[in-house]
């Protein structure tokens, strides 16, 4: 007979109270989730702003971890020049920068211009090796041919680059103004890319000194002759007087050496970086100058700084009117005829249109005008199955052109214009040239995934990608430019942004040298630490911290998060509160 | 502050095990676990009746790895005063015994104990996390509850209609050595406190906003942007006050407005314009208060 | 060394030189005496104990329960009031099994307000799984003090050691206060076997479902059966070391008796004269006196009251809507006995609220129960006068 009343021992060990035996890791509780978090690095916005493809997100991080030789290697390996675009690069990057959104955006330029300096005060890096025979012609040495001589060495090939002016750098030295980008710096960054083996022919043009045919014996051509001739104002009487004068033409004298006189009073007509820069040299030159532009400060293209340092400097500018006729007195420019503007609908550009006003006729009084209203270019040495459309080359999207084996960069080609652009345009070109070329000899290379080598979908094409190397730990990254909204500021402190060194001095006359002195080495570290690392885990640990189920834990084997999902319970509050966007929900793992 | 920073202040060691039975996103384990963060491994934890009573796992389980006894619903400030003074007969002045307590176990039911170990000034740091009504219990009000709340015993056709009390004005006046208030979303400033509580001897009381999901009526993933929240509106003011007559402030308080807070907890659903106009001026009143005590001491 | 004091003090020296480690106590009438004189000795160094001024009894229990978890000697004292706010927590200690020792001065509860003994504050606990010791005399409560501790554990239950109000409390009777290092032989130091420890942490008292709960319950209740065990050897070593021994129950000059009394507590010491008297007059009058409460102790009982015919149980306290608690009790343990040698049982109703019961009233119960057939009623009240 069982007997139901006599214990029985069962093995359980039932102690005599209730103390415990483990812990609650026993508990799954990770099956109670519906949604669970991953680690999902974005885009930042300075990258997908960046002409040029910087992973300027990149080298901010390793500045952050006091990587300074490791960012620098990771800027140098996609701007051949930052010491150049340091200085005088529009800075679209800045523009985006989500930093906006908390207090200003971090000073990337300032950054930029310090590491680029600090590059070249350092030894210059090893040659590449000569891997490949091929060999390129690149025709202009400006910003797009010599990125693209640059990435084509480094890429291991051979590169000749032909250049009409007695020295190589094209707008850099010839419309960039030295107070702007001195002259050592230039002449070093392009020493530099001499180093890595690029050959460059100075005082040789395309077209008249050498043939086209002549480039036979090379394998690809890329053409960045640049945009030099200045586009006519029309201002009526203009001609015949000798002081109506395209801006470019007079900055080309200036930049050579040339210290002319330009009378008392100058105007210069037009509102981008061309006329600024004409401005601010007419004023070194003796002039009191007024800039008069057609439309308002805010649709100025030129960049922000520039304007700033010029009125600091003491030009003038007039907005809201445009010249109509010049008057000339005894054969003399005398004065310049103006109409006041008023902002009527957008035209292409989606800037408002200037319209006359009808009662708005004045006129001013000038000794000479500088006329700096776009540039146009010379294509007359291209093949002719080049197609031209607008006065630029059509290109696909690694800038060759209608015809095989020709490629076209920077301000020839069909393509916003700008220092950055045409740096972008040269890389986008050595690296279409080095996968037509691999076609070409017939190892076929895998396709070329451009959505790939983009930072975001506007971004420029990254040589690191290219390369299949990411420098900084990047988790699961996905193609996407991260917004302000799917940050989270909380967790940021506000902190002021180190504006650049801006020496306006009395006496400009004097000078062409350097007024604008960036920042100082702690300066940029401080900069640095002010980028938010938009949508890159920088391991702050705020997810773990906040974790209510202790299951995200730094890896064992090396660097970054796993998520334990024996124990995520899908709340979410890592995701929520990731500074910068970087962990993502969803309901599978993907 | 930088999260480099915050990083580098929250002690690394974890002490609360994962597969603990708190609904996700809830505040109150994150607290327990900064709190234990601060405190160390010689810790002794009592808990009352409260959600963390079924948190800590049943038996066999504990997800503490420290000595924690439960006890009954109102006696954590005398339990806790029993173990102190039963590891002190025994030898250990060390060791930290630490009451950790729901709002109602502190405002309500566990006043008594907690007034009598405060009167007496009992070696103990007592933490009360508030999460502002009988949760465990199935989101019933209790005096911590705020004025306009719905809860299961004050619905929306009679919602509730007194103050929160101010049990930080009540400690106050029993002029203990330590009080401080604290958040789970500034967890440097609550691993701080903690720390300093732990050098401090005599009766201690850290009192933390725990919001809850489904007694709030919030998303899970709110939790710790409603902590914030709460203190930048100056509904809940991070300060401490030493000996009852010191206020301190422990960071600037933007002063939000309240409405925001109100509306997105679904909770507060039903209060018109008016009435979370009349919530922003006991809120500001409040403020104005606490500042004179600032000012001129408490 | 021989002192006259009150009961309270025997109590407060039997703590004392059970070197208690934490004390916490709330003040209530009749029991004040006790912890006034445990807070000079704490004063003045006698006892080195941690004694915490709670505010109430529930929380004078509370701390018992967290210093006794914590590892150390815990005592209280209460009354009455005192004794019912403590009554959820008398659960926790039980359950918890820690050896807590907590004596009760006896005194009726509330209302009407009263300071006066009777036994329904302690019996009222019954169900709360404390062992329940009712002493007679100030030695005994001295003596049961330091026997509470070493019961309490070697069981690890905790143990309610229980005098009445005034009549013991209060009253002067010499007591052998039994030296320090005899009663240091007699109970070492406290060594728990589970306690809260940072070099081993566990948590205690966490949620138990009911598959586990009654297995828990099963030992505790073990754990009374074994107290009933374990009791004679405790006493027979203080009786080695004093010559002192109470038992869980004792007979007095119960040889062939006809009528036995049953009392306990201060009713005990007078109904021993009453039966010296009777005995003296040839009448076959025995007395048990029921010292163990709880555990019951049913074998020795039933063993004590079969073969009398008569048995007279003697209540200084009501089961309301139902009877007297020893005499319903012990009804209950003598239900086994053949019918032909289960003796007739009544139960008597007396001295509530502290009402005297001298010894004339005991004569007439005496009377009473040996002339009556049967007890009309179950409980049959003693002196009522409306």
């Amino acid at each position: 007979m069982s007997d139901i009343t006599e214990p029985t021992r069962t093995g359980r060990d039932i102690p005599p109270v209730a103390v415990s035996r483990t812990t609650t890791e026993v508990n799954p509780t990770g099956s109670w989730k519906y949604i669970q978090p991953r680690y999902e690095d974005r885009v930042a916005p300075c990258n997908a702003g960046c002409p040029v493809g910087i992973d300027v997100e990149g080298y901010l991080y390793m500045l952050g971890q006091g990587r300074t030789r490791e960012a620098i290697s990771l800027l140098l390996d996609e701007n051949p020049m930052p010491a150049v675009t340091g200085r005088v690069c529009h800075h679209p990057c800045e523009d985006g920068c989500n930093r906006a959104n908390l207090d200003e955006p971090v000073s990337i330029h300032g950054i930029e211009r310090r590491l680029g300096d600090m590059a070249l005060a350092g030894p210059a890096p090893e040659p590449p090796e000569r891997t490949r025979e091929e060999r390129v012609a690149v025709i202009g040495s400006g910003p797009a041919g010599l990125a693209c001589a640059y990435h084509l060495a480094r890429l291991g090939y051979g590169v000749t680059v032909f250049e009409a002016a007695p020295e190589a750098g094209g707008m850099l030295r010839l419309g960039i103004p030295e107070y702007r980008l001195p002259r050592a710096i230039l002449d070093r960054q392009i020493d530099r890319i001499r180093g890595l083996g690029v050959e460059i022919r100075c005082g040789t043009k395309v077209g008249t000194d050498v043939s086209w045919a002549e480039l036979d014996g090379f394998d690809a051509v890329f053409a960045a002759p640049g945009a030099h001739v200045g586009k006519d104002a029309r201002i009526e009487e203009a001609e015949g007087t000798g002081t109506i004068r395209p801006g470019l033409a007079f900055l080309k004298e200036v930049n050579a050496g040339a210290r002319p006189d330009l009378g008392d009073h100058v105007i210069v007509v037009g509102g981008g970086n061309t006329a600024m820069d004409c401005a601010r040299s007419a004023l070194r030159l003796g002039s009191k100058v007024t800039v008069v532009y057609r439309r308002t400060p805010v649709e100025m293209p030129a960049i922000p700084q520039e304007v700033k340092e010029a009125k600091a400097e003491g030009v003038g500018f007039l907005f809201l009117a445009a010249p109509s006729a010049a008057r000339i007195v005894e054969g003399r420019l005398r004065g310049l005829e103006c109409r006041r503007m008023e902002l009527g609908a957008p035209d292409e550009s989606g800037r408002r249109r200037p319209v006359p006003v009808e009662e708005g006729r004045f006129t001013m009084v000038a000794d000479t005008v500088l006329t700096a209203i776009g540039e146009d270019c010379d294509l007359a040495f291209l093949p002719g199955g080049v197609e031209v459309v607008g006065g630029v080359a059509r290109i696909d999207e690694l800038c060759e052109s209608t015809v095989a084996r020709v490629f076209v960069g920077g301000d020839a080609a069909d393509l916003p214009r700008s220092v950055a652009d045409a740096l972008g345009s040269g890389k986008r070109a050595a690296i279409g040239i080095d996968h037509w070329l691999r076609e070409r000899a017939g190892e076929s290379p895998p396709p070329l995934d451009t959505t790939a080598l983009r930072f975001g979908s506007t971004g420029n094409l990254s040589a690191d990608r290219l390369r299949g190397t990411d420098p900084i730990p990047r988790t699961a990254p996905v193609n996407e430019v991260v917004s302000w909204e799917e940050m989270n500021p909380a967790h940021f402190a506000r902190a002021p942004r180190h504006e650049d060194h801006f020496h306006a001095t009395a006496d400009l006359a004097a000078t062409f040298g350097e007024v604008n002195f960036g920042l100082s080495e702690k300066e940029m570290r401080e900069e640095a630490e002010r980028c938010l690392n938009c949508g890159v885990c920088n391991r702050c640990e705020l997810c773990m911290i906040f974790c209510p189920d202790m299951a995200i834990h730094r890896r064992a084997d090396g660097d970054g998060f796993e998520i334990d999902m024996r124990y995520c319970k899908g709340c979410g509050l890592c995701a929520a509160e990731c500074p910068r966007g970087a962990m993502a929900m969803s309901r599978e793992a993907r | 502050m930088s999260q480099t920073i915050i990083r580098d202040r929250i002690p690394k060691d974890e002490l609360l095990a994962s597969g603990h039975l708190a609904c996700p996103g809830c505040a109150a384990p994150i607290a327990m676990k900064l709190v234990l963060k601060a405190l160390g491994p010689q810790t002794v934890v009592t808990l009352p009746a409260c959600c963390w009573s079924i948190i800590a796992g049943p038996w066999p389980q504990s997800s503490l790895r420290v000595p924690l006894f439960h006890t009954a619903f109102e006696t954590a400030g005398a339990t806790a005063s029993g173990i102190k003074a039963g590891l002190v007969a025994r030898g250990d002045t060390e060791t930290t015994v630490i009451a950790w307590a729901g709002d109602g176990g502190t405002f309500d039911i566990g006043l008594q104990a907690l007034s009598g170990a405060a009167e007496r000034n009992e070696d103990i740091i007592y933490f009360c996390y508030d999460n502002e009504a009988y949760m465990n219990t199935g989101i019933q009000r209790s005096s911590a509850t705020p004025w306009g709340a719905w809860t299961t015993t004050t619905p929306v056709g009679e919602p509730e209609a007194s103050p929160k009390k101010d049990i930080v004005g009540i400690l106050a006046a029993h002029r203990i050595p330590y009080i401080a208030t604290a958040s789970v979303a500034y967890p440097v400033d609550l691993v701080q406190k903690v720390e300093k509580a732990r050098t401090i001897r005599g009766m201690r009381f850290i009192h933390i906003l725990a919001p809850c999901p489904p007694g709030w009526k919030t998303q899970n993933d709110e939790t710790v942007d409603l902590a914030r929240q709460a203190v930048q509106t100056r509904v809940f003011p991070l300060f401490e006050v030493e000996n009852g007559t010191t206020w301190r402030l422990s960071m600037d308080h933007a002063g939000e407005p309240v409405a925001p807070y109100i509306r997105r907890q679904a909770r507060f659903k039903h209060l018109t314009d008016e009435q979370i106009e009349r919530i922003q001026t006991e809120v500001d009143e409040r403020w104005k208060r606490l500042e004179i005590r600032v000012r001129h001491g408490g | 060394m021989k002192k006259v004091m009150i009961g309270n003090h025997a109590v407060s020296w039997g703590v004392q030189r059970s070197r208690v480690e934490v004390i916490s106590a709330y003040p209530i009438t009749p029991q004040t005496q006790i912890v006034e004189e445990l807070s000079d000795m704490v004063a003045d160094g006698r006892l080195a104990s941690r004694y915490i001024k709670v505010e109430s009894e529930h929380s004078a229990m509370a701390a018992c329960i967290g210093a006794s978890a914590a590892g150390a000697r815990a005592f209280t004292a209460t009354s009455a009031q005192g004794l019912a706010l403590m009554h959820e927590l008398l659960h926790w200690a039980a359950g918890g099994r820690l050896p807590i020792v907590m004596a009760d001065v006896n005194r009726a509860m509330a209302p009407g307000w009263t300071i006066w003994t009777d036994q329904n504050d302690t019996l009222s606990q019954r169900d709360t799984g404390w062992i329940q010791l009712y002493c007679e005399t100030n030695q005994e409560v001295f003596d049961t003090t330091i026997q509470a501790f070493r019961l309490a554990e070697t069981v690890d239950l905790p143990v309610m050691l229980v005098l009445d109000a005034f009549f013991l409390s209060h009253t002067s009777e010499p007591v052998d206060v039994t030296d320090q290092e005899v009663v240091d032989r007699f109970l070492p130091r406290r060594e728990a076997r589970l306690k809260l420890d940072p070099e081993d942490p566990h948590a205690f008292g966490a949620l138990v479902r009911p598959d586990a709960y009654m297995e828990m319950r099963w030992q505790q209740q073990e754990a009374m059966r074994e107290a009933l065990r374990v009791l004679p050897e405790i006493e027979k070593d203080w009786e080695a070391l004093t010559g002192r021994t109470y038992g869980a129950i004792e007979t007095y000059r119960t040889d062939g008796a006809e009528l036995l009394l049953v009392t306990s507590g201060t009713i005990t010491s007078t109904a021993r004269h009453v039966v010296d008297a009777r005995r003296d007059r040839g009448e076959a009058v025995g007395l048990v006196k029921v010292k163990m409460f709880r555990p019951f102790p049913t074998e020795v009982l039933r063993e004590a009251l079969t073969g009398a015919s008569r048995v007279a149980v003697l209540d200084r306290n009501i089961s309301p809507g139902h009877g007297g608690i020893f005499a319903e009790e012990i009804r209950s343990a003598l239900y086994d006995v053949p019918p032909e040698r289960r003796p007739r049982l009544f139960g008597y109703v007396i001295g509530l609220g502290g009402r005297d019961v001298t010894p004339s009233v005991i004569d007439a119960v005496v009377d009473r129960s040996l002339e009556a057939a049967e007890p009309e009623r179950e409980d049959l009240w003693v002196g009522v006068e409306l």
